[in-house]
């Protein structure tokens, strides 16, 4: 079965291009189930005023896709419980960001 | 939305609305010639009129009208863009007439209950700035309605557009985890901003100099907590659009000076540099950067970043400090050049974006 971290890895590769980091070092995936043929995955994103969520979701959903051909069910869901905050950010995220 | 819906009606109504909101672009670039003075064919009476309007309301509240209910996710928020970009081209069919404004000011109505829902779901100072931004859109919009002069409510427009994209910034220097004060310098700077807008509808003279340090305020909160101070260091688009940031909340500054400044706040060569100091400097080099990113969010095309994006960048830039400076000068002839090439680089973005779409789905043919 596929672990989290493998579909974590693979969710590294959706960039956010206004601050260049990867969905998950920003802390934007809350969750992620496998089963033996199927994925699914709970992101957000950081305000609900963003345009960005269907896109992004598409690129997360289109990223697993092409990892893990073999499975057949995978889906990405839009979350907004809790809110992000700052906090979510992963040690590697901030360390990019702060560049110290 | 559901699943089905994200690539359904909902979808395919994006663009013939980003189209009516292109159009109303267009429009108001030709208007803008009109009004410095090009002899060109006037298209329709009045037309030269509509400059402001096409450009702020029109073209403006359907981008962002758009972008926003791309967001929010639900049909009845489409109706902000609809309702506007009928509007911008009922303006073009009756320069005059009222349905226009009307359908305009209606557009805008639905993006403030857009945005009282999002406030509603995700109570924060950021949300009720951009919220802030739909109000200030819709009392200019109401003022243009009730036919007030467009230099005694452009600061309205010019309250939108500042508004709503200091609370986007506010939002993402939250990356950045800035001191508690930092919102309370930022909640006084936003106030004293929107105090001076308010003052202008009645007193212009008087509310100028406060809305312009206002304006002078945010832009130097924005250049000391605003997350591209980090992502300027990055490459590629990240760093273009940290580019297109910096330089935007320099023409926020300087747009404050001279708003400040401008003693008696009227139509003429001071007045120009100041607006345009924040429509082109502020508002156009923040489109300029994030173009990239929304044209793929909102529809679903890939704008592939090209170290082009620096020339039409660069070139309003540099054809902007011409035209302020001829402003400052006093320079009629001045103007109408760098406004030539203020408009050119807009023509020249539009000329990039589209080429680069078409790149980026050509190198994905060929990868299939």
């Amino acid at each position: 079965m596929i672990s989290e971290e493998a579909v974590k890895e693979a969710l590294k590769g959706v960039i956010d291009p206004e601050v260049g980091l990867n969905v998950v070092d920003l802390g934007l995936v809350y969750s992620v189930e496998t089963a033996e043929d199927s994925i699914n995955v709970e992101m957000t994103m950081t305000t609900r005023a963003c345009p960005m969520g269907e896109h992004i979701r598409d690129q997360a959903e289109a990223a697993l896709k092409a990892r893990f051909p073999e499975v057949k069910a995978v889906e990405a869901r839009l979350v907004w419980n809790p809110p992000w905050s700052p906090d979510m950010m992963s040690e590697e995220g901030r360390k990019k960001l702060y560049g110290d | 939305m559901t699943r089905k819906g994200s690539m359904g009606f909902f979808y395919k109504i994006r663009f013939p609305l980003m189209a009516s909101g292109m159009i109303c672009l267009l429009a108001g670039l030709w208007a803008g010639l009109l009004r410095m003075g090009f002899d060109l064919p006037p298209v329709r009476p009045f037309l030269y009129e509509g400059h402001g309007p096409f450009m702020a309301a029109c073209f403006l509240g359907v981008v962002i009208g758009l972008e926003r209910a791309v967001a929010y996710g639900r049909g009845w928020a489409y109706l902000s863009p609809a309702l506007t970009g009928l509007g911008g081209l009922a303006l073009i069919v009756d320069t005059i007439g009222l349905a226009g404004p009307l359908l305009v000011t209606l557009g805008a109505a639905v993006l403030v209950a857009v945005n009282i829902a999002i406030i509603r779901e995700q109570p924060a100072l950021f949300t009720a700035v951009m919220g802030a931004g739909s109000a200030a859109l819709l009392v200019g919009d109401a003022m243009w309605l009730f036919g007030a002069p467009v230099y005694d409510l452009v600061m309205w427009w010019a309250g939108f557009l500042i508004l709503t994209i200091v609370g986007e910034r506010l939002e993402l220097s939250r990356y950045l985890r800035p001191p508690a004060w930092a919102e309370w310098v930022f909640m006084g700077a936003a106030g004293l901003f929107i105090a001076g807008v308010a003052v202008m509808s009645i007193y212009p003279d008087a509310g100028a100099p406060v809305a312009g340090a206002g304006m002078i305020a945010l832009a130097v909160w924005l250049a000391r907590f605003d997350v591209a101070r980090r992502t300027i260091r990055q490459a590629g688009l990240t760093r273009f659009v940290a580019v297109c940031l910096m330089s935007g909340y320099a023409w926020l500054a300087v747009g404050g000076a001279m708003t400040m400044t401008a003693g008696s706040w009227e139509p003429g060569l001071y007045y120009d540099g100041a607006l345009h100091a924040v429509f082109l400097g502020f508002v156009f080099s923040m489109i300029f950067g994030h173009a990239p990113i929304i044209f793929p969010a909102v529809l679903k095309v890939d704008v592939p970043y090209t170290p082009l994006f620096y020339v039409h960048f660069a070139l309003l830039q540099v054809s902007l400090i011409a035209r302020v400076g001829a402003d400052l000068a006093g320079s009629f002839v001045g103007q109408a050049h760098g406004g030539i090439l203020n408009e050119v680089s807009i023509l020249l973005f539009l000329a990039v974006t589209v080429g680069s779409v078409i790149r980026g789905r050509l190198s994905k043919k060929a990868a299939a």
